[in-house]
């Protein structure tokens, strides 16, 4: 799915032209919503952010090279995931339950305790787990402003499209059946005029 | 739209000798592989899927294009002159997914990333320039009428 190898599954979307000069400003602006890693000691799941193209660790853009020659913006969206799946979760519960019970010659804990011993072990298993990381491309081509989403995930589209609108203040516009047509150069009128056309029913005995 | 543009690449496959005129890049070699989704319009959408080494060809394929059904997913081998590509198209949005580069030995100095972009982005043309030739094809009744006709008889089973 990826752009550098294997077979490529991508998003489209287009966007206006940059501002004379944006090196310096897109830099600027992808470093500010850079991608910062999550700190296991808070309640925070999930994180996403921009990391340099061929460094998931590095959140600095320079501004002399974003633009490759070819005229590309290439860079990534990292998205961390730290969640502790249900069933481990319960098991090391029920085993940290089991210990208090036994250690106080109790028979089970109460709700309210087995909600305060949840948390607990739900800070220490945080604390002994990395995060899921997921790395996507995204090639920007500045001349025709086409943007390329490298995967066919909605929800990381829709994280993607919110994240690259704060950055850059602009609108993203999918490409789909009809805004591909003005792309490619019919007018308006003509890409109209198509919601007028009836779906055409191929299996008629023909005349 | 994307349901009826499959469709009749089909069909120009089959009646125009494998391919499809294209202003930039001449005519593209079009094939189907491997797996091939037909579904009918409307609210209540009835799909058969047909897999095969050669799905277009399939007797199944044939019986859903004449219970009014439509080509609504399709993996296409497209053949550019020196390159070939394969991609799946699904015809709600005609989003590029799973497509496979030709392996070229671009200039030395040209980087694989460049290479596999300028690769994509002739694939993406090639398939934007189907659809919008298509697109014209059909707002414009009087060329479309004598292939809408042709694509009847083809559906009712006498050839391309």
């Amino acid at each position: 799915m990826a752009l550098a190898s294997g077979s490529v599954s991508y998003l489209r979307f287009f966007v206006a032209p940059p501002p004379e000069g944006f090196e310096r400003l897109y830099a600027e602006q992808l470093g500010a919503l850079r991608f910062v890693e999550i700190d296991p000691r808070s309640e925070v799941e999930k994180v996403n952010g921009w990391v340099q193209f061929d460094d998931a660790f590095a959140g600095d853009f320079d501004p002399g090279t974003l633009v490759t020659p070819s005229g590309y913006l290439l860079f990534r969206l990292r998205i961390d995931t730290l969640k502790i799946p249900a069933g481990t979760m319960k098991a090391y519960v029920d085993q940290e339950a089991m210990n208090r019970c036994k250690a106080q010659n109790r028979e089970k804990l109460s709700r309210k305790e087995l909600d305060q011993l949840k948390l607990e072990v739900k800070k220490q298993l945080r604390l002994r787990s990395l995060p899921k990381l997921q790395l996507v491309d995204i090639a920007w081509n500045i001349q025709s402003g086409e943007v390329r989403l490298f995967s066919a995930s909605k929800a990381v589209a829709a994280a993607f499209v919110e994240l690259f609108e704060k950055t850059f203040q602009t609108n993203l516009q999918a490409v789909g059946l009809r805004s591909v047509l003005w792309l490619r150069g019919m007018n308006e009128a003509e890409v109209d005029s198509l919601s007028l056309l009836e779906p055409e029913r191929f299996h008629l005995i023909p005349r | 739209m994307g349901r009826e543009f499959l469709t009749w690449l089909w069909f120009e496959a089959e009646r125009n000798e494998g391919g499809v005129d294209t202003p930039t890049f001449g005519r593209v070699g079009v094939d189907f592989g491997q797996r091939l989704s037909l579904e009918t319009g409307g609210n209540t959408k009835e799909g058969s899927t047909v897999q095969a080494d050669a799905p277009s060809q399939a007797e199944e394929a044939r019986t859903a294009l004449r219970t009014g059904k439509k080509v609504a997913k399709a993996r296409l081998l497209l053949d550019a002159g020196e390159r070939q590509y394969q991609v799946n198209l699904d015809a709600e949005s005609l989003t590029i997914a799973g497509a496979k580069l030709p392996t070229m030995l671009g200039p030395k100095d040209a980087s694989l990333l460049d290479e596999r972009l300028r690769l994509i982005d002739e694939l993406e043309a090639i398939l934007d320039e189907m659809y919008v030739g298509f697109v014209r094809l059909r707002m414009d009744e009087g060329r479309w009428a004598p292939v809408r006709e042709a694509m009847r008889e083809w559906v009712a089973g006498s050839g391309a």
